[in-house]
């Protein structure tokens, strides 16, 4: 028989053991810590000519670790790895995640000291974040080693728009380019010819005016514009509405401009637009909106570049032979297509020997050399020359709207890039959300984000001149 | 006086679990209660960690978008588990009526799937039944020519589609308990109290339901804990959305914690969850525990 004490005891012990499970979910996993930059081991000095295998002999054996995404880019690089591990005797292996976890993955990991992943992957808005806080270190290590750094990697072959915002931070070069994307207006081609169009739209407006009515019935819509909670909302939906009617997420004095006419405009015309979307485009992420155009529901979609590979494959696409593409849509102040992308950095925490090997193998995924594999794999490389190549050309007709794109109307701070970025998204994409269900007006929304934004970077110390106002 | 001899091979059975429970529950709770008095901001270490008192407790004080979630969790509570607890008694009474030995047990069988099916699991096949265009959800509705329902796109529908999807997932776990206080029913109890009560609700009210009070308040003492940490499924299905329709206070922590990385916030958000889940469990045996008197 129990008695009362020990009957109480075990209720308190049951208690205590619950909470303490709640509380192991959400506890931190790892002491942070100020990260410690590592130097490149030195290489013996090279004779003759550079060539990968004699850089990489001394690392042979050295196994790195890379962070990857479920993305065509990614299973292009992992086709290629076997021919660069066959030259190097570096086993490259890697961790696929999503998107959504990955920054969380690599924060814990350089905070906690881990040393988990040696190849970092730093997405277009982490760049600042992952440089200021010494968690990447500068490519000039390794380029200025003659043992490491190969005579052909040309910096200068990049699209210039690339390497400047996906690798640079106040000018410092802290990754290279590797998964390169443009906003690019694909689209149906059959079902706009049924319709009686002989092309896609050139501008917003003629696509709400023109496009819209003619393509939305039987259950099918004109357009999809990706608007799920989360990067793919302050992203790929708001600041995309924002650009193209001359509106801006900061003004040229650092200050928050939402609520500025032109921004408002912006984003009351996606409210407007919304009637020739799928009624619950706000839980539309991008596979949801690649699928809708790959199996003939929407007539248009403004998707990165990368998820071309998905429309030509009979495997995955209903529309192969119906698929086209364009440069994003104009609004009042011309395209402003959305650039995003990733580039590929070596981690401070690695060990030396795997700094340099990670080095390799970036320097060798994302070189002028291997530009047409990787895009023959069905990446998209941020090499010039590839795209130069009339065979590609043919093989990858949405080649021309991207390299338009990248040349003509790339848009360095289509996001700011400075580590307050993620927690300005977090605020977008809860209140973007909330402004397309109506729960909050786009006037409501917009004074109400200016102003969280400005305690963000005002904490931060952008306006008592702490840190310089970089984006 | 006598000294106490040492009871060395219980404590060697028992020393495992105490050191397993002391590393993965413990310490991470005492490191949890340790920051949520530091300023402790992963990707701002120039910051620093040092204490900061009760600065953290206090912006969760005076954070609405915590309370708002709070009050969500609160919702979504009422809605799932009085119906899970409805349908769970149900079932129970159904399988324990149930006379044909293999029929019984190939039920309670089937009532363990649903709870053997990880949380992200259940996600991902709640976003295929309840998605717009080819979800199993709108085709039955399209038998009856209701048009389709946007349930993961709206606030109120995204809200329902969690419910049930919970709902699915644990009256099953509910059915279990309850069918374990049924048989504790002896036969003897069971064929005086028709005797005195007859059949039907009145057997039901003055026999088997106190039998079913322990485990009642099992129940709403894990379900309580349960949902106050539910994270897996709700970030599968909805990510929080649309809006914050469906952001539940531990996808409101996961967001302060590893999206923003403001560790102790997120801290102080758990310690409070914390005595809120004990005052609530205090609360629920007091007033639904009661011990059996056979």
């Amino acid at each position: 028989m129990q008695t009362p004490q020990f009957r109480h005891f075990g209720l308190m012990m049951s208690a205590l053991l619950i909470v303490a499970m709640v509380l192991s979910a959400c506890a931190p996993a790892a002491q942070p810590a100020a990260p410690a930059q590592q130097a490149a081991a030195p290489a013996p000095a090279m004779e003759g000519e550079w060539t990968l295998a004699k850089a990489a002999e001394p690392y042979k054996g050295t196994s790195i670790n890379c962070v990857f995404l479920d993305r065509p880019g990614y299973r292009a690089a992992i086709e290629l790895i076997p021919e660069f591990e066959a030259a190097t005797g570096i086993d490259v292996n890697w961790e696929i995640m999503p998107y959504e976890n990955s920054r969380e993955k690599q924060v814990l990991d350089f905070t906690g000291m881990t040393g988990n992943y040696d190849c970092v992957l730093i997405d277009v808005v982490w760049i600042g974040e992952f440089a200021a806080s010494g968690w990447v270190v500068p490519m000039q290590k390794f380029m200025d080693d003659p043992a490491l750094a190969d005579p052909n990697l040309n910096l200068e072959g990049f699209f210039p728009i690339l390497l400047e915002s996906f690798g640079t931070w106040d000018n410092v070069v802290y990754g290279l380019p590797f998964d390169n994307y443009s906003g690019v207006l694909f689209y149906n081609r059959c079902m706009l010819e049924e319709a009686g169009f002989d092309g896609p739209p050139a501008t917003w407006q003629e696509l709400m005016d023109v496009y819209g009515p003619a393509l939305t019935k039987d259950g099918k819509y004109a357009y999809a514009l990706q608007s799920r909670r989360g990067e793919t909302q302050s992203a790929d939906s708001f600041m995309r509405m924002i650009w193209p009617f001359g509106g801006s997420l900061l003004d040229e004095n650092f200050e928050p401009n939402l609520t500025s006419e032109e921004s408002l405009t912006g984003l009351n015309f996606r409210q407007d637009l919304m009637k020739y979307m799928p009624p619950d485009i706000v839980e539309w992420d991008h596979d949801e909106t690649v699928q809708g155009l790959a199996q003939g529901n929407v007539a248009m979609i403004t998707e990165w570049s990368a998820f071309n590979a998905y429309f030509t494959n009979p495997e995955t696409s209903k529309i192969v032979d119906c698929i086209d593409y364009a440069v994003e849509p104009a609004g009042p102040v011309g395209p402003r297509p959305a650039l995003g992308g990733f580039s590929l950095g070596v981690s401070a925490n690695s060990s030396p020997e795997k700094q340099a090997a990670t080095w390799l193998f970036i320097q060798w995924v994302t070189s002028e050399a291997k530009a047409k594999d990787y895009i023959r794999a069905g990446g998209v490389s941020g090499r010039m020359s590839a795209y130069e190549d009339p065979e590609l050309q043919a093989q990858f007709p949405y080649f021309a709207p991207l390299v338009i794109s990248w040349k003509e109307y790339g848009n360095p701070v289509f996001r700011p890039r400075f580590p307050e970025w993620p927690a300005i998204s977090e605020l977008i994409a809860q209140t973007g959300t909330e402004m397309m269900l109506g729960s909050i007006s786009v006037e409501d929304g917009a004074k109400l984000l200016n102003d969280q934004i400005r305690q963000i970077l005002d904490a931060a110390g952008y306006y008592s001149g702490q840190r310089p106002q970089l984006q | 006086m006598s000294r106490q001899r040492v009871n060395w091979p219980a404590i060697s059975l028992i020393a495992p679990a105490v050191i397993v429970l002391l590393v993965i529950g413990i310490y991470p709770l005492l490191f949890a209660l340790d920051i949520s008095f530091r300023q402790y901001q992963l990707t701002k270490q120039y910051l620093g960690t040092g204490y900061v008192g009760f600065q953290n407790y206090v912006a969760v004080f005076n954070d609405p978008l915590f309370w708002q979630s709070l009050l969500r969790t609160g919702q979504f509570f009422l809605l799932t588990v009085p119906l899970q607890v409805v349908f769970g008694v149900l079932i129970a009474l159904f399988i324990d009526g149930v006379r044909w030995r293999p029929l019984s047990f190939l039920m309670r069988v089937l009532l363990v799937v649903p709870i053997a099916v990880t949380p992200t699991v259940v996600g991902l096949i709640g976003r295929l039944l309840f998605n717009r265009d080819f979800g199993f959800m709108n085709y039955l509705l399209s038998l009856f020519n209701i048009p389709p329902v946007s349930w993961l796109g709206e606030p109120l529908p995204a809200m329902l589609t969690i419910a049930l999807v919970d709902i699915w997932q644990w009256t099953p776990f509910v059915a279990l308990v309850m069918l374990s206080g049924l048989s504790m029913i002896s036969q003897d109890v069971l064929e005086s109290g028709q005797l005195d009560a007859g059949r039907g609700w009145n057997l039901f009210r003055h026999v088997q339901a106190p039998y079913l009070l322990p485990g009642l308040t099992a129940i709403l003492i894990l379900r309580t804990a349960d949902i106050l940490k539910l994270f897996d499924m709700v970030f599968v299905l909805t990510r929080g959305g649309p809006g914050v329709s469906t952001e539940l206070v531990s996808v409101y922590i996961q967001r302060v914690g590893f999206r923003v990385f403001d560790m102790g916030v997120a801290s102080a958000q758990a310690i409070l969850l914390l005595i809120l889940c004990i005052v609530l469990s205090r609360g629920y045996i007091r007033l639904f525990y009661r011990e059996i008197e056979a």
